[in-house]
């Protein structure tokens, strides 16, 4: 990672400085900003009770995968390996599939990835029975909220950091 | 989330199952007790949202308080701010989004907002019908390529998709209140499908 130039998340991944265009525009509506780095600090407060850590970083960087959004999934792989989690795990995250979660004997996370991939990949086919995977894999429904809320934002920031640097592009095709 | 059940749409529009009628929401799994919630719980419901309390959505989300406080701070903050892209053309890109992703939901309570806002659904009409071609402008048709783009393919997402936008007169500070407002119904669209489901009111 370069050195970062705000503590803003979003920021620092797209690369925006004060003083370009794109920056200053976003900088005008504050509290969105303000919102999203609060959501990505409460989504992975290492004492957010139901959901561990480890857990919420894996579907993170599995998510960053699928869409895909390289800059997320350098940070989330990134967070993975100073929070010492388990290298099969991240190559299940990285490169693998819900059935390995299951090959390693992790079916707690193999339901939590198999959802992952539903809500990214196609959320309209999310019905009843995907959702009642959760508590029959003995998920607790604040964690199946926690879970899900995190799946809703990736979808965001993923989106949020594309758009991003499509005007910083622009911005300096235009310079 | 809800629209105040007295909006009634000048005309009733329903197309590839999506309609602008009001539709309530119910949770497929347990939903906070108000009389169990915890007074941090309590606070974050009344600043949510008016009908927070009563509404199925808040009270399934409120089982995580934190998460659900930033949550609806963002969610306000895009759509609600004075200033920028006008509040229509943010509804608009909600609508657009909603259809893409397969919300009835969301595309009911936003398609009832941008009729309210803009005094016309002639352009939700054609997002229901056929989102790939919809939009009465070429300002609109900008709008709604763009929502569809960022919905469909962000990672392919380029300077030309912002050099199209501001070719129809958007400044960067419309373009990021549009990229906001379709990049927050990622989100929305993805808690209102996989937790519940819409119902018509009894």
């Amino acid at each position: 990672m370069t050195t970062p130039v705000t503590d803003d998340l979003i920021d620092q991944l797209v690369g925006l400085a004060p003083g370009s265009r794109t920056y200053a525009a976003r900088h005008q509506r504050e509290k969105v900003a303000a919102a999203t780095q609060g959501s990505y600090n409460a989504l992975f407060d290492p004492a957010l009770p139901d959901l561990t850590l480890t857990e919420r970083l894996l579907v993170a960087l599995y998510a960053s995968r699928l869409t895909p959004a390289p800059e997320l999934a350098a940070h989330y792989r990134e967070r993975l390996q100073q929070a010492q989690a388990d290298a099969a795990l991240i190559q299940v995250a990285e490169a693998g599939e819900p059935q390995d979660a299951q090959r390693l004997n992790q079916p707690r996370l193999a339901a939590i990835l198999s959802f992952t991939r539903t809500l990214i990949e196609k959320p309209v086919e999310g019905d009843k029975a995907v959702l009642l995977a959760l508590p029959a894999a003995g998920i607790s429904t604040p964690a199946v909220v926690a879970l899900s809320q995190l799946i809703a934002f990736l979808s965001y920031q993923v989106r949020l950091v594309a758009g991003l640097k499509a005007m910083k592009a622009s911005e300096e095709a235009h310079a | 989330m809800s629209t105040p059940a007295t909006f009634q749409p000048a005309t009733v529009i329903r197309s590839h199952g999506f309609t602008n009628e009001s539709l309530e929401w119910k949770a497929w799994l347990d939903v906070v007790q108000l009389g169990e919630a915890t007074p941090d719980q309590m606070a974050v419901l009344e600043e949510s949202h008016p009908k927070a309390k009563t509404s199925d959505y808040y009270l399934f989300l409120v089982h995580q308080p934190h998460i659900l406080r930033e949550r609806s701070t963002a969610f306000n903050a895009i759509m609600y701010a004075p200033g920028g892209l006008s509040r229509a053309e943010r509804e608009l890109g909600a609508t657009v989004v909603s259809r893409i992703n397969g919300c009835v939901y969301c595309g009911s309570v936003h398609a009832q907002r941008f009729e309210q806002l803009a005094k016309r659904s002639d352009t939700i009409a054609q997002v229901f019908e056929q989102p790939e071609t919809a939009g009465t402008t070429a300002r609109e048709k900008a709008i709604v390529q763009f929502s569809i783009k960022i919905t469909e393919q962000p990672a392919a997402l380029d300077a030309g998709d912002i050099d199209a936008l501001q070719a129809e007169g958007l400044n960067e500070g419309e373009i990021l209140d549009l990229l906001h407002s379709d990049a927050i119904f990622a989100w929305a669209n993805r808690l209102m499908l996989n937790l519940g489901e819409p119902l018509l009111p009894a």
